[in-house]
């Protein structure tokens, strides 16, 4: 499979002179389409750090991240954030639904942010995503009154809802009990399968990592192990 | 357009925050129509009480030498002018029981009239100049006891005296006027005078913007004519009238910054309030300016609906005057409600600068990693 993202001896230092705080240093490795990987670490070892810059939320200090062969650090803001709104889709710890909106406008907002008008067929879209999250009739509510599972799930369509390269994951179902847990990782691992669509899940439950195809640690800033898992 | 919807549902859901800032920007632009059309109102009474019937420029013979008609029809020729009549003045005494002195001026009665308006004026008698006739003010009719029909006896400049037939009593609305100004036919002041067929003492000029008196004079003055101009003749009305235009304009560049930190301050809450969701939008692709342009719009919504409803309660507020126990009108003036519309959405847009700025510049990671 063709290489979909990249970090290049990558460095990330926050901070200046005295009080400088260096979060990641010498990351190498990179990432084909529709790979099934996770980043596990310690709180603080640096991996949602990693996260940010290969969904191109922030920039190294040193080094490249390269984007389907594109090297971003060539970028400036509105060109990086058209491309993360085309290529990456988003699934956060907290899952920051916009409270002013009903679930479909939730799901279909990065469409609208690419400039799209929303017609039948995204309609479509959002029903078959719908059915593949288990929130059939939903569409209409308000985003706020869902359970916190069904916000998560909500948050979930609409990471896919532009057919991303990847998903960038961080700690997704920090806030969700094991039930929920588990039906967050099936969901995952069947949209890999169905669609072919790359999953990065950053989390510090080895149990999670576990799942994936490819595990990838993060200590103290410094990528120590990369590993595949059986199932690949 | 998505940032408008964004910004749109953004003030619906905190409604009562919004109807708030809407309700205020309403009533400070109402107070600003208000005041500047009652202000407005009233100088233009003023002005018009002043000089609505007299001369807005006076032609006389330099040394009281007289001057010709003609030149009222060279006058003509200025576009501005409205009305340019020849007239002959003298100062005559009353003295029967108390003296009581009279200005008196001579001319056509339909030439005084297109300055005096004196026909929509009398209030006794009527209107006529016809040869030895004379109209006299109400002050001046009840002091002497005289009524139309009466026959006035005058001491003239040359020590003589005239007979004269009051035909009408007019109310020229100040009294000043109604004691001691008469108007007589043209003739009856050149014999007494002493003077020419086409011998007068002044040329009376109306034009139609008052204010350009001074510039219409400026053009007027020739060799041999001295020019009056009211504006030099009233210079303390005029600086009256300035310190009170620059008062309310004062009143109305405060009440504008009120509604400017209103709407600033609603907007800053809002900003920190949906930071978490502009954070997210950003997260998504969103660029910086198209979430600055949410805060943009959003002042753009507020300042619309707020204006709109200040120019109809600006509307309600002047129809509820009238119904105030004063003998004065406010009559809304078109072109400061325009100014106060376009002055108001500007001061709105301006309030958003400062959100739309630090809205633009939010890093959506610091939003991410927060609950």
């Amino acid at each position: 499979m063709p290489e979909l993202v990249a970090a290049h001896d990558v460095d990330k230092t926050y901070g200046e002179g005295d009080t400088a705080t260096r979060a990641l240093t010498s990351v190498t490795f990179s990432i084909d389409e529709g790979e099934f990987t996770s980043i596990v670490g310690q709180s603080g070892s640096g991996k949602s750090t990693l996260l940010n810059l290969l969904g191109l939320l922030d920039t190294p200090t040193q080094g490249r991240v390269m984007l389907r062969d594109q090297d971003t650090s060539q970028l400036d803001r509105r060109q990086r954030a058209g491309l993360r709104g085309e290529t990456i889709g988003f699934v956060f710890q907290f899952h920051h639904l916009l409270p002013e909106f009903s679930v479909t406008e939730n799901m279909t907002m990065p469409l609208r942010i690419g400039g799209q008008k929303i017609g039948d067929e995204e309609r479509e879209r959002v029903d078959g995503l719908l059915d593949l999250l288990g929130l059939e009739g939903l569409g209409d509510k308000n985003a706020n009154d869902l359970s916190g599972g069904q916000k998560q799930r909500v948050a979930i369509g609409r990471a896919l809802i532009n057919d991303p390269g990847i998903v960038l994951a961080d700690e997704p179902t920090g806030n969700l009990d094991t039930s929920n847990t588990d039906s967050v990782y099936r969901l995952f691992r069947d949209v890999n399968k169905e669609r072919g669509t790359g999953f990065l899940i950053v989390t510090h439950d080895r149990v999670v990592a576990e799942m994936t195809d490819r595990i990838l640690e993060v200590r103290d800033g410094e990528l120590v192990q990369d590993v595949r898992n059986g199932y690949a | 357009m998505l940032a408008l919807s964004i910004a749109a549902r953004f003030l619906r859901s905190s409604s009562g925050q919004t109807s708030l800032i809407i309700a205020g920007i309403g009533v400070g632009i109402a107070v600003q129509i208000f005041v500047g059309s009652l202000i407005t109102s009233l100088q233009d009474d003023l002005v018009e009480s002043t000089v609505g019937s007299s001369p807005h420029i006076t032609l006389v013979g330099v040394d009281d030498q007289p001057i010709s008609a003609t030149v009222a029809e060279d006058a003509m020729d200025q576009p501005e002018v409205t009305t340019a009549i020849p007239v002959r003045r003298m100062s005559a005494l009353y003295v029967e029981g108390d003296s009581l002195p009279l200005s008196v001026t001579g001319g056509d009665a339909v030439d005084v009239d297109s300055i005096y308006g004196l026909s929509e004026r009398i209030v006794d008698g009527r209107y006529s100049l016809d040869d030895g006739e004379i109209l006299v003010g109400i002050g001046f009719a009840e002091t002497a006891g005289v009524e139309p029909g009466d026959s006035l006896s005058l001491v003239l400049p040359d020590g003589g005296s005239g007979e004269y037939t009051v035909a009408g009593v007019f109310d020229l609305g100040a009294a000043a006027a109604n004691d001691r100004q008469a108007f007589l036919d043209a003739g009856s002041v050149a014999d007494a005078l002493g003077l020419g067929e086409d011998e007068f003492s002044a040329i009376e000029i109306q034009v139609d913007d008052v204010f350009a008196s001074t510039e219409v004079a400026g053009r007027l003055a020739a060799d041999g004519i001295e020019v009056i101009d009211w504006q030099t003749e009233n210079e303390e009305l005029l600086s009256g009238l300035a310190a009170q235009s620059g008062s309310s304009i004062m009143i109305q560049a405060f009440v504008l910054v009120a509604v400017a930190l209103g709407i600033a301050s609603t907007l800053a809450i809002n900003a920190v309030q949906k930071t978490r969701q502009i954070g997210i939008l950003k997260a998504m692709g969103m660029t910086d300016a198209a979430s600055g342009r949410i805060f943009l719009l959003q002042a753009l919504i507020l300042g619309v609906a707020g204006v709109a409803l200040g120019v109809v309660f600006g509307y309600v507020l002047i129809w509820g005057f009238s119904f105030a126990p004063v003998d004065f009108e406010v009559r809304p003036s078109p072109g400061l409600i325009l100014i106060s519309v376009a002055v108001g959405i500007a001061v709105a847009l301006a309030s958003s600068i400062i959100p739309s700025r630090s809205t633009s510049r939010l890093d959506p990671i610091e939003v991410i990693q927060s609950a």
